[in-house]
Order: C-alpha cells, then sequence, then structure tokens
C-alpha cells in the first residue's frame, strides 16, 4: 500500500490534481456533446435573430412617446438597442437551463453511476456540469452580441470584457437552476415544458422587452402599470441580471448599478448551493 | 495478509422488503469471487453497498484497510464497476469514454493512452475507437465496459451480470479477457451472476438467496458436500408426471415438459426406472453439478426464476434508475 506510507503533502496534491482532471474531463464533455448536438446550435441562432431582427426592428419606430406633439424616446435609445442586452440574457437562459437535460440524461442512461462510483467528490461533478453548461450557454450570449452592429451599438473592449464576465455569472446561476429542476423533474418531456413555463415568464416579468420607466415616480408607475406587474418585475432576479447587462453594454440602468452585478453573484452562490443539496441526494 | 474485501454482518432492507440479512464473507486478493443466486437475491444490492453507492443499514464493509461506509470516496479509487445496465456515455467515441473515465480517476497522459491502446487492442475494438458508442452493438458496449474498468490501476473489480444478454460466444470471451488479466496483474474480481456454468471456473462461490448466504466454497468442495446426482426425466403423458411429483413431493422440480429428480445415488435411479421406466419418453443422469448443488440448497433450480425483462425493469426502478418511457 503506497498510499499509507505516502508524505500527506503528496497525498493532497494527488487528491487536487484528480479533482482538476475529473473537472476538466466532465467540463469537456459537456462542451463536446453540445458541440455535436446540431439542433441546439440551430436554436442558439435562430433565436436572436427572432428577437433582434424581427421583434426588435419591428417595435424600434412605437417605442416612443409623444408629450405635447414633440416625439421623443422613453430611454435615451432606439428600442433594438434597449432590448438586445434581454435577449443576450434570453439566449443564455434557454441554453443555460437546458444544458441541465443532460443530468437527466445520465441518470436515465446510467452514466450518472459511472460518474458517482468514481473518486471525485460530487460538489467536483456538479462544478464540472455546471461549468460545461454554462460554457455553452456563453457561447451562445455571444452569438447575440456578433448581431451587435444591427441593433446600432459600438462596444468598446472594456464594456465587452465586462459583459461578458456577467454574461458568465448569469450562465453559472441558471444552469445551476437548470440542474435544481432537473432534480425535482426527471423527465425529458417533463423538463422541456416546465423549463419553458419558468423561463418565459422570467424573461417577459424581467423588463426585458419594456422597460418600468425611471422618470417615473412609484406613484406614477403603478398608475401607468398594473401593480401585480410592477411587484413581479421588482422580484424578477432576471430583471437585475438585465439590467446589468444593460449596463455593460448601452450604459443604462434602471436601478442602481451596483445591484444588477450584486443579483448576478447572489443568483450564481445561491442556486449551485441548492443544486449541490439536490445533487448530493442523488 | 489483509483480505481484499471483508464484509461483516451486513443487512439493507427497502422499506418492508429485506434485501439482505446479516451477511458476512471475506475474499482474498488475487482471487475470483462469485456470487450466484437466483434474480432477487441480494446480490446487486450487496455489490452496491460494495461499491459504495448504497449504504447499510448496519454491519461494516471494509475494502483492503479501508472503511467503505466511513471513508468513500477513498475506497472508491481502488475499486472499478461494471454495472448490470449499461453506463456508458453513447453520445461520445469509443476512445473518447475510455480517455474520460482514465481523467476522471487520475490515469497520467502518457499512461493514459498507452493503456487505452493496449485494452482495445485486448477487447478488439481498434478499428472502433472513433466511432459513437451508440453505434454499437450491445456486446461490442459491454467489452468496452469491461475495458473502462481497467484503464486506471483497480485492484478490486465488481461486475455485475456482466454477461447477461450476450451470446454464447461473447460471454466466453470476456471471460477469458478476466482470466489473461488476472494473470497479469494483481486483481481480485467479483461477480454476480445467475448463470451456474460461468461460476465453475471462479475460485470461490458465494450461493446467495433471498437476502442471506447459503454456502461460500470452492466449486468442487460445494459439489462434494451438497450436489446430488438429478435424473432430468420427460415422460410419454402428463399424468405420470404428477404421479412422480406425488410419490417424491421433495425431490422434484418441474420445468418444461420435463421433471428434475434428485437423486440419492444409482439404487435410487434404479428403483425409479424398475417403477417408471416403461412410461419414460428420454431420461438424462447428471453428475453432480453446481446446479445441484443449488438445487439441493435452495430447494428450486436457478433457472426458474432468472428474471424476464420486466422484473429486471422494475427492479432497476426500484435501485434508483428512471424510467420515462
Amino acid at each position: 500500500m503506497n498510499d499509507a506510507t505516502a508524505v500527506p503533502q503528496d497525498r493532497l496534491g494527488r487528491a487536487i490534481r484528480l479533482q482538476c482532471g475529473g473537472l476538466y474531463a466532465i467540463w469537456f464533455r459537456e462542451v463536446k456533446r453540445a458541440i455535436r448536438d446540431r439542433g441546439q446550435l440551430i436554436g442558439g441562432v435562430s433565436r436572436p435573430l427572432l428577437w433582434v431582427l424581427i421583434m426588435g426592428i419591428g417595435l424600434n419606430p412605437y417605442f416612443r412617446g409623444e408629450v405635447y406633439g414633440e416625439v421623443h424616446f422613453v430611454v435615451p435609445y432606439t428600442y433594438l438597442q434597449f432590448i438586445f442586452p434581454a435577449v443576450i440574457a434570453l439566449n443564455i437562459m434557454y441554453t443555460s437551463v437546458q444544458s441541465a437535460v443532460s443530468v437527466i440524461w445520465d441518470r436515465q442512461f446510467g452514466f450518472l453511476r459511472e460518474i458517482l462510483v468514481s473518486p471525485m467528490s460530487r460538489a467536483t461533478i456538479l462544478l464540472g456540469k455546471v461549468l460545461g453548461g454554462a460554457t455553452v450557454a456563453l457561447f451562445h450570449g455571444c452569438l447575440v452580441l456578433v448581431l451587435a452592429q444591427f441593433a446600432d451599438l459600438s462596444l468598446s473592449p472594456a464594456d465587452i470584457a465586462w459583459g461578458l464576465l456577467l454574461m458568465a455569472l448569469l450562465a453559472f446561476g441558471l444552469t445551476s437552476l437548470g440542474v435544481v429542476i432537473a432534480g425535482r423533474i426527471r423527465s425529458f418531456e417533463g423538463f422541456g415544458v416546465f423549463s419553458n413555463a419558468v423561463i418565459l415568464p422570467l424573461y417577459f416579468t424581467s423588463s426585458s422587452v419594456f422597460p418600468l420607466d425611471p422618470s417615473l415616480t412609484g406613484a406614477q408607475t403603478s398608475v401607468l402599470y398594473p401593480e401585480w406587474l410592477v411587484v413581479l418585475v421588482r422580484w424578477n432576479p432576471m430583471t437585475y441580471a438585465v439590467d446589468a447587462l444593460r449596463g455593460a453594454f448601452i450604459h443604462f440602468n434602471q436601478f442602481e448599478p451596483w445591484m444588477g452585478p450584486a443579483v448576478l453573484v447572489a443568483m450564481a452562490a445561491l442556486f449551485f448551493a441548492a443544486a449541490l443539496r439536490g445533487f448530493s441526494k442523488a | 495478509m489483509i483480505p481484499a474485501i471483508q464484509v461483516d454482518h451486513v443487512g439493507k432492507r427497502y422499506g418492508r422488503t429485506v434485501a439482505l440479512t446479516d451477511v458476512s464473507f471475506d475474499v482474498q486478493r488475487r482471487e475470483s469471487f462469485a456470487l450466484l443466486g437466483p434474480n432477487g437475491a441480494g446480490k446487486t444490492t450487496l455489490l452496491h453497498i460494495l461499491c459504495t453507492i448504497l449504504q447499510p443499514d448496519h454491519g461494516t464493509v471494509r475494502i483492503g484497510e479501508l472503511n467503505v461506509i466511513a471513508q468513500p470516496t477513498l475506497a472508491r479509487r481502488d475499486v472499478r464497476v461494471v454495472f448490470q445496465e449499461p453506463s456508458l456515455d453513447d453520445r461520445l467515441t469509443v476512445y473518447e469514454n475510455l480517455n474520460f473515465h482514465g481523467l476522471v480517476y487520475g490515469v497520467p497522459r502518457r499512461l493514459r493512452r498507452q493503456r487505452i491502446e493496449a485494452l482495445l487492442e485486448l477487447v478488439e475494438l481498434t478499428e472502433w475507437r472513433e466511432k459513437l458508442v451508440r453505434t454499437l452493438s450491445s456486446g461490442m458496449k459491454r467489452r468496452l465496459e469491461i475495458a473502462r474498468a481497467l484503464v486506471h490501476d483497480s485492484r478490486i473489480l465488481f461486475l455485475d451480470e456482466p454477461t447477461v444478454g450476450l451470446d454464447a460466444q461473447s460471454r466466453e470471451r470476456i471471460w477469458q479477457y478476466l482470466s489473461r488479466l488476472r494473470s497479469q496483474r494483481e486483481l481480485t474480481v467479483v461477480v454476480t451472476t445467475h448463470y451456474i456454468e460461468e461460476v465453475e471456473g471462479c475460485d470461490r462461490v458465494c450461493i446467495i438467496d433471498r437476502g442471506s448466504i447459503l454456502a461460500v466454497d470452492t466449486p468442487a468442495a460445494l459439489k462434494a458436500a451438497h450436489g446430488q446426482q438429478l435424473l432430468r426425466v420427460a415422460l410419454r403423458e402428463d399424468a405420470t408426471a404428477s404421479e412422480i411429483m406425488l410419490a417424491y413431493p421433495d425431490a422434484t422440480v418441474q420445468r418444461g415438459d420435463e421433471i428434475i429428480i434428485r437423486s440419492g445415488g444409482d439404487e435410487f435411479a434404479e428403483a425409479f426406472l424398475s417403477r417408471y421406466g416403461s412410461r419414460i419418453r428420454r431420461l438424462s443422469v447428471e453428475e453432480p453439478s453446481l446446479e445441484s448443488v443449488f438445487l439441493s440448497l435452495t430447494g428450486r433450480e436457478i433457472v426458474d426464476r432468472a428474471a424476464g425483462a420486466r422484473e429486471r425493469t422494475l427492479a432497476f426502478g426500484r435501485q434508483g434508475g428512471e424510467h420515462t418511457r
């Protein structure tokens, strides 16, 4: 038994190297599977095209108000610019949550057992999976970024770097959320339906397609929008995620600029913790 | 020398069903050890406890010096499992599956490559290395799974029904691979099966039924102690069958159109023949085999309870597998 006589430090080093190797293996596997799945890629491309080129350009002219016969924009941006960061969030959302299907897949086809009997800790396994899903989601987010010129956005490298960081955080949090869902709903079909039932409401109430006008006071907002909608938007964490992305890409924030990144970090930490709890029991 | 595996008073129940009652045995190093029993006997439960994916209700399991229940992560390093149900990633290629396993078990890159090539050679899948696993036949998948189990330096290999659903030729091959491997490096093999003929080549056999161990010994010793001569009889008329069943109620089992009778020896056989000889269509005398050992220990034939596809599916579900279709 070499293990027993080895120096403890060496042992620790070996253990860390082992976990890192495993982390890489699981991450790489997730990414590889996503690349091979053409359907996912098509969805990742078609969704932003639909939202940016058709929805965005189509609704662009209507996104303005008239005060005393004078036309001006509600916010100092075109609708296309306004919706652009939200579409990035949407694309990341879909891909992240969907990537958790691999957890269901692994359970169904027995691969999960192969991983569970390996000398890796559950946290490493989950981290690898979430990082893999998040990488793919981040890539799908970048597919939207390519369309930036259609939205008349000129991005500085610093904007892009900050934006990518926020996107990565969002992808990480949402992939963890997907794993939480996958822990409860164990069939492919159920997961598809349920994840849509989560994604779309979260998206629409995240002030993504319409703004809660920041120039209005709370009382005025409540007059313009029904109370329940305002409450929903205020409580939806995605609101702040979208707001953070807007801050990065169009320098417009409806809320305090620090709130968006803070919520993103909190989301990533909370959902990962929840996913780990569910996963350790699996 | 410490045994490779020590199982001490292990028990497990699922709700009200008792899967294992107070099971204890040792497996020596370099031994090939078979768990033989019908489906539902508790073999798979026992194996799952040994490979740390299931916690027993009571009792301890040691692998080498490690307590499996207290230190599962450490114990897993020395152990490799081939499950009853396939656990390959069928969207990765043959090579990628093996490589993934090597990475996860921390096999250094050079050694990993070298070993994967050698193993592919061994299980004759070299030409298939770049093929997606989903395109392989089930026999090839099985071989790949066994190869995968050997990518890292496992000292103990658990195989849960490794040859179920395979044709005789593939089954034969898999056993050949295993014995070749055991001659090459220190490897303890624990295998569960309900194919009696496969167990003959193992060093020791543990017969298990309804959650408890009935006997543990070498095949030869088991045969000497519990083996019996068996008469397999096919009769001209069904009426005679029931008559024989009535005459020897404790010693007969019906299987298809045959009756199997535990014979006390040649005298018994002669007496039997003189009485029913004219009404017999076909008769064969079987010398003591493990099958008869099993029959005399449990009072029934093992194949009687070999699970059908549906039963296997249900068992899989109970053990935590998921089915959506």
